[in-house]
């Protein structure tokens, strides 16, 4: 009873703030409103019994995917009015495919029928005295090893493919060369000198800081321009 | 009588919610007094006398502070986003809250004792960020924006070792339920084996809880106050609350993934005269001393080097350690047998 | 219609259909309705992805098949990806652009 409840509930929720997704006039209001329809949808999971994919899904998607989004749509100085133009136009073919979309999925919902042996046709039977972690981590690790591999290399490709498309090195960025700095002796930066009282600067000049070897840092031109190392570069 | 609290849904429902309070209830004052005892240790260690004026000891402080912030107006900017401007507060604080459901206090002794507490743990700490962004953008100000981008990256960057050394300890007991996880602990706590990821995680939670020295989203010396400058009274105290709430949270987690929750130390007589609970807020307050240690004694990173630490040190190192725990626990046939 | 003898679900399996029925024709809903928005039309492609989720582990239960709860795993996975590149390929097209049109991206030279 409350069970079902709960469905009925973050389903209307679910479907409510997947309609604000695609029609608020804010973006940043549709990620936060798709971090509402993730987060029903894992408690959609939990009520269907799988508590490892509904957490996995909060962690997933709202911890790290929407966060993501959510960056992108506030850093980037878009005007979002003007992507909003065509909203009215479009409007008419949008519902009408996708009032022909629901009528086919429904007709479809309202005919089928599972087969009789489908029971018998069970991959991996649920045993109900295992924890659902528990199942997942004994069929994920033997049975799907291969597809378990496979969708780390996806994500390995998709890590290299963002980094590479989106890593700059800015030139006027200054980087901090750690070992540089470790590298530093008294001897390199420092420079002790007698002053007679009374000279002033007259005596000595004027001091500048020591910086060894200014021509070479121009010279190897492989993105570290710019460093503010004070010891040898290299 | 009984039955009506184990069977009938309205029963059980009052049950819960009498469990929530009794657990809500006392994080609140012990957030209040926590503010109190931050001044005063903070003040300790600057040979300072803290606050002293209100009540005996200025234990009255954290109340007087509240009821100064009752009495305050709260401000909402023009061009603020009204909803998420006033929305951000509490989702901190609601969140900081809903964590604690899992948390063990005493054997078996939780609001909900899930299989995947610890995943849920997780998972409300990954969504703490929320609160902050939406805040830094509802401000519609620069410098609450600023910080709201630095702390979404920091918590983002810090979150994946945090996961590491979690999967750490999970690969040790071999379940996800917290009380499994302490109970494990019986013979050696975690933090004897598995101490460098122990390391790692407070200071991966310090980072989590934006405290110092990791406390760049509020650093007032740059951009002034961070995320909540625009807030004030109520919103500002929700605010606080829940980051103080989150610290008693993250600093629970490192007693029960590393402490041994409410197990007594070593498992011998005179301490096990003490009841769990009493160890198990012991234990809390240890780390939160340690939290508020760290304030006092470490100048803030930079935020390159934070983000260095993160990606270049902790990561490769808990994917480091974790491998090698994988491997000697496969070694020596030491890998928990799966209920 | 649905269900065999171990269904662990609360509701009839139809439910679920529906809604994640209802779900996915939002997000291809979204997809025309914000043609020149390709933030709003990677997060329709999200909305679908869920819809599919739902759709399994709906019918995992159902069934009583933990097939289906291994599949969204790899569903997951597979979207984190997508979002991820898709994100990427909009920054820096909004830095060569300043604008994240669509329609823009049918001129080769821009």
């Amino acid at each position: 009873m409350i069970a079902q409840l709960a469905f009925y509930a973050f389903a209307a929720i679910l479907l409510v703030s997947a309609g604000m997704v695609v029609s608020a006039r804010n973006p940043v209001h549709s990620v936060l409103y798709l971090v509402l329809a993730f987060f029903n949808a894992a408690a959609l999971f939990l009520l269907a019994g799988a508590e490892f994919l509904a957490m996995i899904l909060v962690i997933v998607y709202v911890g790290a995917v929407a966060v993501l989004f959510l960056f992108v749509v506030m850093m980037l100085d878009i005007n979002f009015a003007q992507l909003r133009e065509g909203f009215q136009r479009y409007l008419p073919i949008g519902a009408t495919i996708g009032v022909i979309l629901l009528v086919e999925l429904g007709i479809v919902l309202g005919g089928w029928s599972l087969a009789p042996q489908s029971a018998g046709l069970r991959a991996v039977p649920i045993d109900p005295n295992v924890t659902n972690t528990v199942q997942i981590g004994r069929v994920l690790y033997t049975d799907y090893i291969l597809l378990f591999q496979a969708s780390g290399l996806v994500l390995l490709v998709a890590m290299i493919g963002a980094i590479v498309l989106t890593l700059r090195d800015r030139t006027s960025s200054r980087h901090q060369s750690i070992a540089a700095q470790l590298a530093r002796t008294p001897a390199d930066t420092m420079e002790l000198l007698d002053v007679p009282s009374g000279v002033g600067t007259k005596g000595i000049g004027f001091l500048r800081p020591k910086v060894k070897e200014p021509a070479k840092v121009a010279q190897d031109n492989h993105g570290h321009i710019g460093h503010d190392n004070h010891g040898g570069h290299h | 009588m009984v039955e009506f609290f184990t069977t009938n849904p309205f029963g059980i429902l009052i049950l819960t919610v009498v469990k929530a309070l009794l657990i809500l209830g006392p994080l609140l004052v012990a957030v209040a007094m926590m503010t109190l005892a931050e001044r005063k240790i903070m003040a300790a260690i600057q040979l300072r006398r803290g606050p002293n004026v209100v009540g005996p000891f200025g234990l009255l402080q954290p109340f007087a502070d509240a009821i100064k912030m009752l009495m305050k107006e709260t401000i909402i900017p023009t061009g603020a986003n009204r909803t998420l401007f006033l929305m951000a507060p509490m989702l901190t604080f609601a969140l900081a809250m809903i964590a604690w459901a899992v948390i063990p206090v005493n054997d078996g002794w939780a609001i909900a004792d899930i299989n995947v507490g610890i995943l849920y743990l997780f998972a409300v700490s990954s969504l703490g960020v929320y609160g902050i962004i939406i805040a830094g953008w509802a401000s519609n100000s620069k410098y609450p924006f600023l910080g709201a981008l630095r702390s979404a990256a920091q918590m983002v960057s810090y979150e994946v070792s945090m996961g590491f050394v979690i999967v750490t300890v999970l690969l040790c007991v071999g379940s996800m339920n917290l009380n499994a996880i302490v109970k494990a602990q019986e013979t050696i706590w975690f933090v004897i084996p598995l101490f460098p990821m122990a390391v790692i995680f407070f200071i991966s939670t310090l980072a989590e809880t934006n405290r110092s020295p990791f406390d760049l989203p509020e650093g007032e010396s740059e951009i002034v106050a961070g995320f909540f400058v625009e807030y004030s009274s109520m919103s500002f105290a929700l605010f606080f609350l829940g980051e103080y709430a989150n610290m008693f949270l993250m600093a629970a987690m490192t007693t029960i993934l590393f402490l041994g929750g409410w197990l007594a130390p070593f498992g011998i007589e005179p301490f096990t005269w003490i009841p769990g609970p009493i160890w198990f807020i012991l234990k809390i307050c240890a780390v939160m001393f340690v939290f508020v240690w760290v304030r006092a004694t470490f100048p803030r990173y930079r935020y390159d080097q934070l983000m260095r630490l993160g990606w270049k040190v902790f990561l490769p190192f808990s994917l480091f350690y974790l491998v090698l725990v994988a491997g000697v626990l496969l070694a020596f046939g030491w890998l928990p047998t799966a209920a | 219609m649905g269900g065999t003898t171990d269904m662990m679900l609360p509701v009839p399996l139809s439910h679920y259909l529906a809604v994640s029925a209802i779900l996915l024709v939002m997000g291809i809903f979204g997809i025309f309705l914000n043609r020149k928005n390709v933030i709003i039309i990677l997060m329709s492609i999200e909305l679908i992805l869920l819809a599919v989720n739902l759709n399994l582990v709906a019918f995992s239960a159902a069934l009583g098949d933990l097939a289906g709860q291994v599949l969204t795993m790899f569903v997951l996975t597979v979207a984190a990806a997508e979002a991820a590149i898709g994100l990427a390929i909009l920054v820096i097209y909004f830095r060569n652009r300043g604008s994240i049109e669509v329609e823009d991206v049918t001129l080769m030279k821009g």
